[in-house]
């Protein structure tokens, strides 16, 4: 073989296997980052810059805020990832378990008034009255069950309108009821602080514990038999609703507040919480007021007159409130005492 | 059709029932003749009218114990219905549509705590009056019905206050028309009444040389 047919041989190899390198490589290569990828990924590192970038936005890993010339709160965070948390607690755990509460604690009180009806006093009616709320005391109650039952309704609009109200209203009859529910609901807020307040100068004298009260408690307030226990101006139980009132009324306020007010410089987050928050203790304090107006009217005779006209029978105060129907007495002996001849003036009135 | 309605033709009658039965009330009151007085002047009438009409803004010494809630609560409700009508950025508009006259109308945050205040004086007046045995001895029907409908055209005013809804500014402007025919009939006259009788009360004492 001449050398120059060797030349032409190793020229053809070296073109085949160029051309078979080349084929080669292009099928290889692109399979470098696919590898590398399924390496990164065995690692915990993500490499492809697309996904990373979605991965940022919807702050998946961890919490980031960007830069922007928009100058605000959270103006730097493009998607709040809490907000879908507070939107599935919302629809998936408040509303249903709300309604539940609401629902089995008025069937509780509908099945106990049935089967136990009404607490009746001792002896029935005497005749006599005693005053046991002032014109100032009943003024701030009545004032704090109108503002209450005002934010109570709108709200309860705005948070089960949606499935109570559409299929009756439609969708433009709902959406009409629900902008006016929120313009009251967000007007009447702040009001709401001013009656707590009032409420809680108003009772909170006789609201601390005494001796007494724990067995009150133990013994059900004489619901769960036994007959009627021994007790001061206010019972353990309506002490418990005292606080539960008061305490409950300034989270709904400070919240209420917090969401009134979005130019205060509070987050998306905390509004969010303020907002989770503000619905569980409306929910709360709404099932609770339940008891205490099943209790004021239609469970125990004669109470619901204490605070229309002021006045309870003395059989009433006997049976319930000994402590407090002796003081009172007591205080009226030594009122005739010092003064003789004159009658003991209903305490505070006007 | 409603809105058409409550825009136009009971807006007019209502207008129209208010202008005259405020007049036919007052000029009622003002043709009421007494009997000439022909005693020698110990004071003077006139001193004596506006001394009334500006003492009465203060309540008595003996009386402010017993009288503090209402007192407060009364200055709120009448000092906040007075900004809510004449000083709300939607009145004035209104106003100004009608009658060319216009003002420069107070602020949002002003409008909003000018209503609550006027919300908390006009439940606790209602409440106390209703709580109150006295008052509510003295108390008719009218008391109430025009607490009730002063109440309802504040919350349905509030309610439409983002105008978003033209139903709701429609329904806060028949709750009005529903007040403006009922205003003349009730004691809610005071508005226009309660200056000329104080000086009525101040001038007759006055003239007497007695302090009203």
């Amino acid at each position: 073989m001449s050398s120059s047919k060797r030349s032409r041989i190793r020229h053809h190899r070296m073109v085949v296997f160029s051309l078979l390198s080349l084929l080669v490589l292009t099928l290889v290569l692109p399979l470098i980052p696919h590898a590398v990828a399924e390496l990164g990924e065995s690692t915990g590192r993500v490499a492809n810059p697309g996904t990373e970038l979605w991965r940022d936005v919807r702050q998946r890993d961890r919490s980031i805020v960007g830069a922007t010339q928009v100058k605000g709160v959270d103006s730097g965070v493009l998607i709040n990832v809490h907000g879908e948390d507070w939107r599935q607690f919302r629809m998936q755990q408040l509303i249903p378990y709300g309604a539940a509460l609401m629902g089995i604690v008025l069937s509780v009180i509908l099945l106990f008034y049935l089967v136990r009806g009404p607490l009746r006093m001792q002896g029935g009616a005497s005749g006599k009255k005693i005053q046991r709320f002032n014109v100032f005391e009943r003024t701030t109650h009545w004032f704090t069950v109108g503002i209450f039952w005002l934010l109570a309704l709108t709200g309860l609009v705005l948070l089960y309108g949606r499935f109570v109200l559409i299929p009756l209203l439609g969708p433009d009859g709902f959406g009409l009821t629900a902008s006016a529910c929120k313009e009251a609901h967000n007007l009447f807020g702040p009001m709401f602080l001013v009656a707590i307040l009032m409420l809680f100068v108003t009772f909170v004298k006789d609201n601390f514990y005494v001796r007494g009260d724990f067995t009150w408690l133990l013994k059900g307030g004489g619901l769960l038999g036994g007959g009627h226990v021994s007790a001061g101006r206010f019972n353990a139980g309506e002490k418990i609703w005292f606080w539960i009132a008061v305490s409950g009324g300034m989270v709904l306020c400070v919240t209420g507040l917090i969401l009134d007010f979005a130019v205060l410089g509070q987050g998306r987050e905390v509004m969010a919480l303020s907002h989770v928050l503000h619905g569980i203790v409306a929910l709360v304090v709404i099932t609770v007021s339940f008891g205490h107006i099943y209790l004021g009217t239609a469970g125990v005779e004669g109470t619901l007159s204490s605070m229309t006209t002021g006045n309870v029978d003395e059989a009433w105060a006997k049976s319930h409130h000994d402590r407090w129907y002796a003081e009172v007495k007591a205080a009226a002996a030594d009122a005739d005492e010092t003064e003789p001849g004159g009658v003991a003036s209903p305490a505070g009135e006007g | 059709m409603f809105a058409n309605l409550v825009d136009g033709i009971f807006w007019d009658v209502a207008l129209w029932v208010f202008a005259i039965g405020v007049l036919w009330r007052i000029l009622s009151i003002f043709r009421v003749r007494n009997k000439p007085d022909y005693s020698e002047p110990r004071g003077s009438g006139f001193a004596g009218a506006v001394g009334a009409n500006l003492r009465r803004f203060i309540p008595r010494s003996e009386m402010i114990t017993r009288t503090r809630l209402q007192v407060v609560a009364g200055y709120l409700f009448h000092l906040g219905l007075f900004a809510l009508l004449l000083f709300a950025a939607p009145h004035v508009l209104f106003i100004e549509a009608q009658t060319g006259l216009g003002w420069m109308p107070m602020p949002y945050w002003a409008f909003i705590v000018a209503a609550q205040l006027s919300f908390i004086g006009l439940m606790l007046l209602w409440i106390h009056r209703v709580m109150h045995p006295v008052t509510r001895l003295i108390s008719d029907a009218d008391d109430h019905v025009a607490a009730l409908l002063t109440f309802i055209v504040m919350l349905t005013g509030c309610m439409a206050l983002i105008e978003q809804f033209d139903g709701l500014r429609v329904f806060h402007r028949f709750t009005v028309e529903l007040l403006m025919v009922y205003f003349p009939f009730s004691r809610l006259m005071h508005a226009f009444m309660f200056i000329p009788s104080r000086a009525f009360t101040g001038a007759w004492f006055g003239r007497r040389g007695v302090k009203a």
